[in-house]
């Protein structure tokens, strides 16, 4: 079960420690419990602790969660500034003017997260070309981003 | 006919209160298990939002001028603040502790309840937070998500079955499915009518019933509804103190000691120590803190 994740972690060049027997998985969906709540959860939980991701058609999917636990180790990550980032949670994807940092992979092909000036994770992209190049291209592709709670909203009710 | 709106403003007369046409304020909690205070009211002010600190709730504001959506900032979809009517964000606060404890959401959703009292847990012991409706479980789990709370499961179950998890909770919020009032509805006025009203006083019985059951013998029930009708409030509280053993402890919050005379009939004393919130700078409101008696 966690070796999905782990893998999924991998994508960014990053490691992270999950206790197997806390990662519970329900339907599709994984949820990281704490000691409390492994005590108390019954089997027909709806959801419980730390959601994880789920997997669809054999693809695993991260949730917000998980993002911000691989952005607290070394992971590949760029920041970029106040445009960029809005930008980016509007569903757009990443010029190279907007990038500030770049810690991690240049590697085409690879995940990378994205940053605010904060140091807060905005979600992931694929990237598309060497961060570092000239010229003002999309450098990396949007494929998650917190804009995604509003879009869910407006699906939801 | 026992409904339209000079009925139930004829009433509210009776009561006391004269009515008046109220513009709610939108109204923000900080999350502070996520950022701290002041830092979430500068990033809000350097975009241009004029914020106002409620007085009476911790890490509350009222948004006096924003010129977009509160609800779609990058410090919104961080999970920095909640978007919660102020006069909701009082009853998560009545509970004297609850750091480690075991709380029950009995009606959970859309759960901004929830991440109010995972906050003030700061993320410790357990909630389990519970609604009748999948769909509305949604909305509820990407609260959770989106503000990186971690100390909660969430059941689709009814909570007049809530003795099937076989637990005993320290604390309890019952804010129960209510009639809701006119504040927070246009059409409050033409589709309420005191036969609705008295249903729902009804299901608040069964729920306060069960509640009973399962809260543990020193624990904390609280009972809000966002109703300005006596049947879901003071009549329900006086019920729970003669017939399930309950007695009202003072909720020492914003709002109006309760009335104990309704309409002519007398109630306990007990139900002055709750809180009726006529609307004014909040929707209309009542909270009510309960203990086992005895």
């Amino acid at each position: 079960m966690l070796k999905l994740i782990a893998d999924f972690a991998s994508r960014y060049n990053a490691r992270i420690n999950l206790d197997e027997k806390f990662v519970l998985k329900k339907d599709n969906k994984y949820f990281l419990l704490n000691n409390e709540l492994k005590k108390l959860i019954s089997k027909d939980f709806f959801y419980a602790g730390e959601y994880l991701g789920k997997t669809r058609k054999g693809r695993f999917f991260p949730s917000f969660n998980l993002l911000r636990m691989i952005a607290q180790v070394e992971a590949n990550k760029i920041s970029v500034n106040e445009k960029a980032a809005w930008l980016f949670i509007c569903g757009r994807d990443i010029f190279r003017q907007g990038i500030v940092k770049v810690v991690g992979s240049n590697e085409k092909g690879d995940y990378t997260l994205i940053l605010n000036h904060h140091g807060e994770c905005l979600g992931f992209g694929m990237i598309q070309r060497h961060l570092y190049g000239k010229g003002n291209e999309v450098s990396v592709r949007n494929i998650l981003d917190i804009g995604d709670f509003l879009r869910r909203e407006s699906s939801t009710y | 006919m026992m409904s339209g709106r000079e009925f139930f403003i004829k009433r509210y007369e009776e009561l006391g209160w004269k009515y008046e046409s109220v513009k709610p304020t939108q109204a923000i909690r900080v999350n502070t298990i996520n950022a701290k205070e002041t830092a979430v009211v500068n990033r809000l002010e350097s975009l241009g939002i004029k914020l106002d600190k409620i007085p009476f709730v911790e890490g509350g504001y009222w948004i006096q001028e924003a010129k977009f959506s509160i609800g779609a900032t990058t410090e919104y979809l961080l999970g920095l603040y909640s978007i919660q009517e102020a006069a909701a964000q009082i009853p998560a606060s009545l509970f004297s502790k609850l750091k480690g404890k075991l709380v029950l959401d009995a009606c959970a959703a859309p759960g901004g309840k929830t991440v109010q009292l995972a906050n003030l847990m700061r993320n410790t012991g357990a909630i389990i937070a519970l609604d009748i409706k999948r769909n509305r479980l949604t909305a509820l789990t990407n609260h959770l998500e989106r503000c990186s709370v971690k100390n909660t499961i969430v059941y689709c179950l009814d909570a007049r079955q809530a003795s099937q998890l076989q637990l005993k909770f320290d604390c309890i919020l019952l804010d129960a499915p209510c009639s809701g009032n006119f504040v927070t509805d246009k059409v409050w006025f033409n589709r309420r009518t005191i036969e609705d009203v008295k249903r729902n006083a009804m299901l608040q019985r069964e729920l306060l019933t069960e509640m009973t059951k399962i809260l543990s013998d020193d624990g904390e029930l609280v009972y809000s509804t966002c109703s300005l009708e006596p049947e879901d409030n003071e009549l329900n509280m006086d019920w729970a103190v003669k017939n399930l053993n309950l007695q009202i402890e003072n909720a020492n919050c914003y709002g109006e000691r309760a009335l104990t005379n309704i309409f002519g009939k007398k109630l306990c004393s007990q139900i002055e120590n709750c809180r009726r919130i006529w609307p004014e700078k909040t929707q209309g409101f009542f909270v009510c803190k309960l203990k086992k008696a005895g």
